[in-house]
């Protein structure tokens, strides 16, 4: 599974760290809106994976725990220079968003008193947490395939905002809803 | 803000191990994309109270601005809110390192057993769930502002220009953020 399938040139793992780093740096909205470049990159320009295996490699990095987009850019990173590749790709992943982060934080932290950063979070606010229902939305859509994936999908938000119960026993109860066949 | 000021000065600081503990939880219990944002809200505000509600939804606006994966960014805003640039290597360190290890070994092997019809259910059936997760957590967040009618115009505009018109984030955000600011302006101007 790990490993090129094909004989690549020897500037392919930094051609790719660096791309990686860069498209890491411009990600703006997360992963979602740098993946059909990515795609392009990887399958179409160097032709280092097929089709197949990009879209096996995003279906997994979506369902299994932990960081997924830089599990993504991992595996990716594993099919061109193995594990070695992969912990590449990891670092070129996280490293320059995190600095950024950092950075934008200190500054942000700085300033919290003044006035223009009173205005900006009252109204930015608002517009993230709508784009957070909708990320919840479009998610739902793609998950819910039937009524009862729907009903699920309603329970588990009325149960969070009424109760405290730990998001942990929701979960579990609709993997298991969905292991015995009933959604 | 003030209590954490107080407890600064004090010398309660947060361990650097409560945090690595704390955001490797966040990272082994979010699964799919964008459940890391219900469980660092219910670790960090709801069981450790290391921050507010109204804190929170300062850092996730503010890592959405921001490149990359969002929800690393409120690991490096949480530590370096409680301790500096160490914290924030503490809390990236137990976001990253261990769920890594695992997510890359049982990927490997997922791929070999991606075709079972059992796994796809339960994965199914825990995607179902983690939507309605998402949602309710997005209007928790909300719930501070919905006395102001304009704050819950833009929320609504935000989620329809995505979910309905299916606009990019980034035109969305661009778009609707710069015009919030400005009727902000026209409001006050009025009050005036």
């Amino acid at each position: 599974m790990i490993g090129p399938s094909a004989p690549l040139a020897p500037s392919a793992p930094l051609a790719l760290t660096m791309y990686f780093a860069l498209v890491s740096s411009i990600s703006f909205g997360g992963f979602p809106t740098v993946l059909p470049d990515v795609r392009n990159f990887v399958v179409g320009t160097h032709g280092w994976m097929t089709d197949q295996d990009f879209a096996n490699i995003f279906a997994m990095a979506q369902s299994i725990p932990g960081p997924n987009m830089i599990l993504m850019m991992s595996f990716l990173g594993s099919k061109v220079w193995g594990f070695p590749g992969a912990i590449a790709s990891a670092f070129a992943t996280f490293g320059p968003p995190c600095t950024i982060y950092f950075a934008s934080y200190r500054l942000w932290d700085r300033f919290r008193d003044a006035p223009w950063q009173q205005i900006v979070r009252l109204r930015l606010i608002p517009v993230v947490m709508g784009l957070v229902i909708a990320s919840g939305t479009v998610m739902a859509r793609a998950a819910d395939t039937s009524w009862r994936a729907v009903a699920v999908t309603l329970a588990a938000a009325a149960i969070t905002l009424a109760t405290r119960l730990s998001p942990l026993w929701m979960l579990l109860v609709g993997g298991a809803l969905g292991g015995l066949g009933l959604l | 803000m003030t209590e954490m000021a107080k407890r600064r000065e004090l010398g309660q600081a947060v361990p650097l191990g409560a945090l690595f503990t704390a955001f490797l939880a966040v990272s082994l219990y979010g699964v799919g994309g964008g459940g890391g944002i219900v469980w660092a809200r219910r670790i960090a505000v709801e069981k450790r109270r290391w921050i507010s509600d109204r804190e929170f939804a300062d850092i996730v606006s503010l890592c959405q601005f921001m490149p990359g994966p969002n929800i690393v960014g409120i690991a490096v805003c949480v530590g370096a809110k409680m301790r500096g640039t160490i914290g924030t290597i503490a809390a990236v360190s137990g976001f990253l390192v261990i769920p890594w290890a695992i997510g890359f070994s049982v990927g490997l092997l997922f791929l070999e057993y991606a075709h079972l019809p059992v796994l796809r259910n339960i994965l199914g059936g825990i995607a179902a769930t983690a939507a309605g997760l998402l949602i309710a957590t997005g209007i928790r967040l909300l719930l501070p502002h919905q006395r102001r009618p304009a704050a819950l115009l833009f929320a609504g505009l935000a989620f329809g220009l995505i979910t309905f018109a299916k606009l990019p984030l980034l035109a969305v955000l661009f778009v609707l953020v710069p015009l919030s600011i400005a009727i902000a302006g026209i409001e006050k101007a009025r009050v005036r």
